[in-house]
């Protein structure tokens, strides 16, 4: 398979977007000085502190918001899952999936001085994969890996033990985005602790980065490979990006509205309606592409080593009024276990399971769960109709999914299922979980590829093997069918089995999608051209600050 | 020698306290249930088991515990507090970068509480009952206001709407008022009715009198003779509060995301980072046995009586 015409395609979309936001800019209708200015300082409210700040290591969402602006990656994915060249003007595909060669631009230059070449893409791959490292994601993403050759000095092949399609997907992310070979021989045990010491190719340099204190990147003036995804060419418009941390809901959103941040990102449900009605805030929303927030059944566990107690598990919860009620009507519930805005997304998985307590009923009845207790729940024998969905603690999980939980609790309660909520400390959870000995788990997953299906269905990802397959469910079709879709690149034949695998997990009862999570970025009146990227991170490459 | 040997005795009861305190939190951690590789790694991980058995191994964390405890202890001899797992720099270099905000922090706070406290209480001690019920009250609300509340109370007044004080940032002074405010006035609550207390015992006692019959009267009174003899309980009350100003530190500065001492031993607790709280912990005790030191050194200079004792 060959990408050559990417290059041709970027020129032609990079003119698009350059159009486009001509356009837009001398048809805004607010009467906001439309185009864009160079120069100040952005003022960034940011929920989380973040742990590590090496994005080659750190898991975390609010990492790579961060390092996004500092990290360059080899190709950039828009909306729709289509690929454009940024850091490789263009790549060809070995037919078998297990080869990716990039062609390198020439011109790129780390804020260092050095230059960007094939030599720093294997320098940073083979970072990534070492145990050194101890890389909690990004050596995920690299799937199977086997190794990158130096064809010449600026073409590279990433090679794979096996044909590996997500690849490209996962090559856009800023967790395998480069550091500077120069910088990760000479600093490269800080670059947890951020700050100058992480040094890319990126638009913004990384000034300063305290925990707690906040983190301060300052504009690379030499910038000039902005990706085809991105509205302008050349630096960035902001002098300075300064993002500072306020874990507080109400104090972030207080910040925004007196003007004391420029944008406020992680606005909570609650106040989502309110700030659309204030005047000097607008509110950004972008659904979150990946798994959406979803619960998955262990189908090794009793009562729900049972389809039929499974399937009354989806039909009973009322999902469509919890899900308006706990997050104030901001958030969609969900269907399928892929988000809408996911590639691959089967829009036929909609109303299909819609709630239908009286189905439960008679699903449950004839299970045999026909007894009742005095509390009012069903049993079997003797035995009451219990499900445990253990609880996280606090600090891993937010007050909404946890309110969502009590609200599944009681429309289960009305078919006769007593739902359980044992809290486990972090530890014991995980412990649990990889010993596949809980009956249901919650999770939520942000990513741009539908091959999440196989990390949460193929039955050789068990959490035990680094996968997330809690279900236990061995099912040869789904092997089959997500193991088909990760070996080819054809985009109908992908949707295709994607297709079949959400709705064949979705029949068996494998996972209740709950809903789609989505990012929500209040920002002040002067503040223009924030964007978010395919994951649906914010990204201030193209903002700007009037006045 | 007399002077010295108490010296020594003191010096050597604080090592004690210290050692305690590390080998308390050394082994409270590792009581916590949880394989800190796995927590470390998070719950979306990717990573296969031989990443996590590499992880275990090079932390350390399987060797047996008596092992890990005296290596600890072998460290922490040479001053050495190793490195966060979480964040891997230099615990020392951590601590330091966090150590002057939520020091600045605590000692606003501290002064502020003082200061609010005993002219609350110099004010309303034997006052008519009006006055001292009304300064028992604001008091009272003070001392039982949880501080998050009262952060984000005094937030919505002074910052949100009035826009006096900024919420957080590079702005200085100004950026210290409300956090201050937040952590010291509950303290300010209790400082006022301890030392209302004692000035209230003392103003019955009959030296008072005679000083009136001296023809001293109100504030010369009060700030001179009585204020003097409550001194010792109010500067052992501060020395006690330095520990809620420690651990109120780790509200205040969630609330108003500040950078700091408070907002480190959080993240640290929830990611089992051992080397990080139990660096945390260790400078706490021994700021705290330092903090005591001075107290009980002051202690016999406010009261004569203490100084008779130690020299007898």
């Amino acid at each position: 398979m060959r990408y050559r015409n990417a290059r041709r395609l970027a020129g032609l979309s990079l003119a698009l977007g350059i159009l486009a936001t001509a356009c837009s800019a001398t048809a805004s209708p607010t009467g906001e000085e439309a185009t864009p200015v160079s120069g100040g300082t952005l003022t960034v409210a940011l929920a989380t502190q973040p742990g590590c700040m090496d994005s080659q290591v750190s898991q975390q969402g609010v990492t790579n918001t961060i390092n996004r602006n500092v990290l360059d990656s080899l190709v950039s994915q828009d909306g729709s899952g289509g690929y454009h060249p940024w850091l490789a003007a263009s790549w060809d595909i070995s037919p078998d999936l297990t080869r990716y060669t990039f062609h390198l631009r020439h011109d790129v230059t780390f804020t260092d001085g050095t230059a960007f070449d094939a030599e720093a893409v294997k320098t940073n791959f083979a970072r990534i994969v070492a145990p050194a490292t101890r890389s909690q994601f990004a050596a995920g993403l690299l799937g199977p890996y086997a190794g990158t050759d130096v064809v010449d000095r600026y073409t590279v092949a990433v090679r794979f033990t096996k044909p590996f399609a997500p690849f490209l997907a996962a090559a856009a992310t800023p967790n395998l985005g480069f550091y500077s070979p120069k910088a990760l021989a000479e600093r490269g045990g800080e670059l947890c602790g951020g700050g100058p010491a992480a040094v890319g190719t990126g638009p913004f340099t990384f000034t300063s980065f305290g925990k707690g204190q906040g983190a301060v990147l300052t504009r690379n003036p030499a910038y000039r490979w902005a990706p085809a995804t991105a509205a302008h060419p050349g630096p960035a418009y902001l002098d300075e990006i300064d993002f500072r941390f306020l874990p507080e809901e109400s104090v972030r959103v207080g910040t925004l509205t007196s003007g004391q941040v420029d944008v406020a990102l992680a606005v909570p449900p609650s106040n989502i309606a309110t700030l659309r009605d204030t005047p000097s805030v607008r509110i950004l929303q972008r659904d979150v592409p990946g798994s959406g927030y979803n619960l998955y059944l262990n189908t090794a566990i009793a009562p729900l080593d049972d389809q039929r107690v499974r399937n009354a598990v989806q039909r009973a919860t009322d999902l469509d009024a919890d899900v308006r009620t706990v997050f104030f009507g901001q958030y969609n519930r969900a269907w399928s276990p892929l988000s809408p805005s996911t590639v691959g997304y089967d829009k036929a998985a909609e109303h299909s399971w819609p709630f239908d307590p009286g189905m439960a009923d008679h699903l449950l009845d004839s299970a045999g769960w026909t007894g009742r207790d005095g509390a009012g729940y069903r049993t079997r024998n003797g035995v009451r109709l219990t499900i445990d969905w253990p609880a996280l603690p606090a600090d891993y999980t937010t007050n909404g999914n946890a309110t969502l939980a009590q609200a599944v609790q009681a429309d289960l309660k009305q078919v006769g299922i007593e739902l359980t909520r044992t809290p486990y400390d972090i530890g014991t959870y995980l412990r649990k979980i990889h010993a596949g000995q809980l009956a249901a788990a919650d999770a939520g997953w942000s990513a741009t590829d539908p091959d999440l299906l196989r990390l949460f269905f193929n039955s050789a990802d068990d959490p035990a093997h680094g996968g997330q397959n809690v279900t236990r469910f061995d099912d040869p079709e789904l092997d089959a069918w997500t193991s088909a879709a990760a070996a080819t690149l054809d985009p109908a034949r992908r949707s295709d089995l994607y297709r079949k695998v959400q709705a064949r997990v979705l029949e068996l009862g494998l996972v209740v999608p709950l809903y789609t999570p989505s990012t929500v970025v209040g920002t002040g009146s002067r503040v223009q051209g924030i964007g978010f990227d395919a994951a649906a991170q914010p990204a201030f490459f193209d903002a700007w600050v009037a006045g | 020698m007399n002077a010295v040997a108490r010296a020594a005795k003191a010096v050597a009861g604080g090592i004690g306290v210290v050692w305690g305190a590390a080998t308390l939190a050394f082994f409270a951690l590792h009581l916590v249930p949880g394989d800190t590789a796995d927590i470390l790694m998070g719950t979306q991980a990717l990573t296969s088991p031989q990443v996590h058995r590499r992880i275990t191994a090079e932390l350390g964390l399987d060797e047996p515990l008596w092992s890990q405890y005296l290596r600890f202890l072998g460290h922490l001899m040479h001053g050495d507090l190793g490195r966060s797992y979480q964040l891997r720099q230099p615990v020392w270099t951590l601590l330091g970068q966090n150590a002057w905000p939520t020091v600045s922090l605590g000692l606003a706070a501290l002064v502020l509480a003082l200061v609010v406290g005993t002219a609350s209480a110099i004010a309303t001690a034997g006052r008519r009952p009006a006055w001292r019920a009304a300064a028992s009250a604001w008091e009272l609300t003070a001392v039982s206001t949880p501080s998050f509340w009262l952060g984000i109370l005094l937030l919505t007044v002074f910052s949100f709407r009035l826009h006096w004080f900024p919420v957080a940032g590079r702005n200085g002074i100004t950026a210290l008022v409300l956090p201050a405010g937040t952590l010291g006035l509950p303290l300010a609550g209790t400082i006022a009715q301890v030392v209302r207390e004692s000035l209230e015992t003392t103003l019955h006692q009959p030296f008072m009198t005679t000083a009136r019959a001296r023809g001293l009267g109100g504030m010369a009174l009060r700030l001179r003779h009585a204020l003097r003899h409550g001194a010792s309980s109010l500067l052992t009350l501060t020395g006690l509060l330095f520990g809620s100003i420690v651990g109120g530190a780790v509200l205040v500065e969630n609330v108003f995301g500040r950078p700091g001492l408070g907002s480190l031993t959080v993240s640290a607790v929830t990611n089992k980072d051992m080397p990080v709280v139990t660096g945390l912990v260790l400078v706490s005790a021994t700021a705290f046995v330092l903090v005591s030191g001075v107290v009980a050194l002051l202690q016999p200079r406010v009261d004569p009586r203490l100084r008779q004792r130690v020299s007898a």
